[in-house]
């Protein structure tokens, strides 16, 4: 690809660097706020662009995991979360996770509402042992960010 | 669409209006020149023969629009803040609700003095407030730069001459008499023991429902459990609702504070409900020896015994677990939902900051997942 992803970032970081940045007045605290957060998010757009599908199909294949184990656990929601990781098939990873997600959502409820005191239990159980590993992906992911003290 | 849930009247129309909030007009952050001609405008009609000068915009919030101006009026000079929503802001609140609770609040604990107020954007595009400046830094002048204050560092010299004013300050908040001063605006969670918390998760239920959230199974887990164990209020108090280092003005020289801020969370309700944020993770630091230090001031245990101690009240455990869940379920809404709606809208000035903080929604699913671990299936 003529010119690459990451040439193309690139130009934009130079030019609001050192172009932009240098020419707003010091009164112009908004703007030049603006322009060192956008600098922030190009350099890290950057440095996660290759790694960034892989990333995202992991999530999805996560997500999906999750369900298949979630159903294990039978429940008055199992079916529609089940109706769920099916139509997420034909997806994109994206709005995969979306779907699953939605899914996930409605198969708590159900539990909580309908479900035995012995279910919601389990079903905690699971969603806190998968969230224990899912969410140290994604603080890693965001990691750059500088919000986390990883 | 929701049905109908039990709510604080005002959150229900601060709902209902965000809600309804389809302006198909990009939202552009006001030019200094149109500013100042904003307050010129409004002082020709509220203080005829004042000149407005030297309006410049004060940066660093994720939320407001806010500008330093000087008035003039007699040969009398003096600065102050304009404070102005954009057309959605990252927290849905109210600017007359915020700014009858500082004129309330005047002369219990440091805050800026109220001047006046524009409530139903009849002068400024949005509603607007405008206070009398305060001195002060919400950081050391030599730390690094945070967003919107998370994780300030204060440091051992400071730290140690703040944090009793910043426990007094809370008492105070907690021990303002609403039955005998009554703030307009602010409803009293009494119709039953479980009023208090099932407002505050109701209002945060709906936001997350109204800005299509990002979904993900703790959130999930965390709004059932939250529904499940709604604590009793036994000691209603006014809390501030986001208090926290980055949220008050210190003087440098004097180590004083100055000015307790950024009031348009408080409401009526239990005290563990500020407890619990002012311990939040994200709002804390790791000092020099690798302590956590909630604020960059107390360590968690020396805090909640400071705390007992100073107010005479009783801290139950089992409510501030539920308060830090509602804690950290509440952050985890405002970076995956309402900063993400925010930004999506285009009716905010901040897209990229407001994008930037969704950053931080892992951080608060960590937290809950650490929360939830401990009899999530209750």
């Amino acid at each position: 690809m003529t010119p690459t992803v990451d040439e193309r970032l690139a130009s934009l970081i130079r030019s609001l660097s050192q172009v932009v940045l240098p020419h707003l007045p010091p009164e112009a605290s908004l703007a030049q706020e603006q322009v060192h957060l956008a600098l922030g998010r190009l350099h890290i757009l950057r440095a996660q662009l290759d790694a960034a599908p892989a990333f995202e199909a992991e999530e999805a294949q996560d997500a999906a995991q999750h369900s298949r184990d979630l159903l294990t656990l039978g429940g008055p929601g199992a079916a529609p979360l089940a109706d769920a990781v099916a139509a997420a098939a034909d997806q994109d990873v994206r709005e995969q996770v979306r779907t699953i997600h939605a899914g996930i959502d409605r198969y708590i409820r159900a539990a909580w509402s309908g479900g035995e005191p012995a279910h919601r239990a389990a079903v905690s159980k699971l969603v806190v042992a998968y969230e224990h590993d899912r969410v140290q992906k994604d603080r890693q992911w965001c990691a750059p960010f500088g919000f986390d003290s990883l | 669409m929701t049905v109908a849930t039990d709510l604080e009247p005002l959150h229900r129309r601060i709902l209902d209006r965000r809600r309804t909030s389809h302006d198909p007009e990009p939202y552009r952050a006001a030019l200094i020149s149109e500013a100042t001609d904003m307050l010129a405008g409004f002082f020709a009609s509220e203080v005829p023969g004042a000149t407005v000068s030297g309006v410049r915009r004060v940066g660093g919030g994720a939320s407001k629009e806010q500008f330093i101006f000087t008035l003039t009026d007699g040969g009398h000079s003096e600065a102050y803040l304009l404070r102005m929503d954009p057309r959605l802001a990252i927290t849905a609140t109210d600017r007359q609700r915020e700014y009858d609770l500082l004129t309330a609040m005047n002369g219990v604990v440091p805050v800026p003095e109220t001047a006046w107020i524009d409530p139903r954007a009849e002068h400024f595009p949005q509603p607007a407030a405008i206070m009398r400046v305060v001195r002060g830094v919400t950081k050391p002048s030599n730390s690094k730069v945070k967003v919107s204050g998370l994780g300030t560092w204060l440091g051992p010299d400071f730290r140690d001459r703040l944090k009793g004013q910043f426990l007094d300050h809370l008492v105070a908040i907690h021990a303002y008499d609403w039955r005998a001063r009554p703030v307009p605006g602010f409803d009293v969670p009494d119709a039953d023991p479980k009023q208090a918390a099932r407002w505050i998760f109701n209002y945060w239920r709906e936001l997350m429902e109204i800005d299509q959230g990002v979904q993900r199974p703790i959130e999930s887990l965390a709004q059932q459990w939250l529904a499940a164990n709604l604590p009793d209020t036994t000691d209603m108090v006014m809390i501030h609702g986001d208090y926290r280092t980055g949220n008050y003005l210190f003087d440098e020289d004097t180590c004083e504070i100055t000015a307790l801020l950024d009031w348009e969370l408080a409401r009526i309700g239990d005290f563990h409900e500020d407890l619990a944020w002012v311990l939040m993770r994200l709002f804390g630091t790791f000092d020099e020896s690798g302590l956590f230090r909630a604020s960059d001031l107390f360590e968690r245990e020396e805090f909640i015994a400071a705390y007992q101690a100073r107010s005479g009240r009783t801290v139950d455990r089992t409510v501030l677990h539920f308060y830090e869940v509602l804690s950290s379920w509440k952050c985890y809404i405002i970076c995956a939902a309402n900063a993400l709606a925010a930004a999506r809208s285009q009716h905010n000035h901040q897209d990229v900051l407001l994008t930037f903080l969704a950053g931080a929604a892992p951080v608060f699913a960590d937290d809950l997942v650490n929360l939830l671990g401990h009899g999530a299936g209750q």
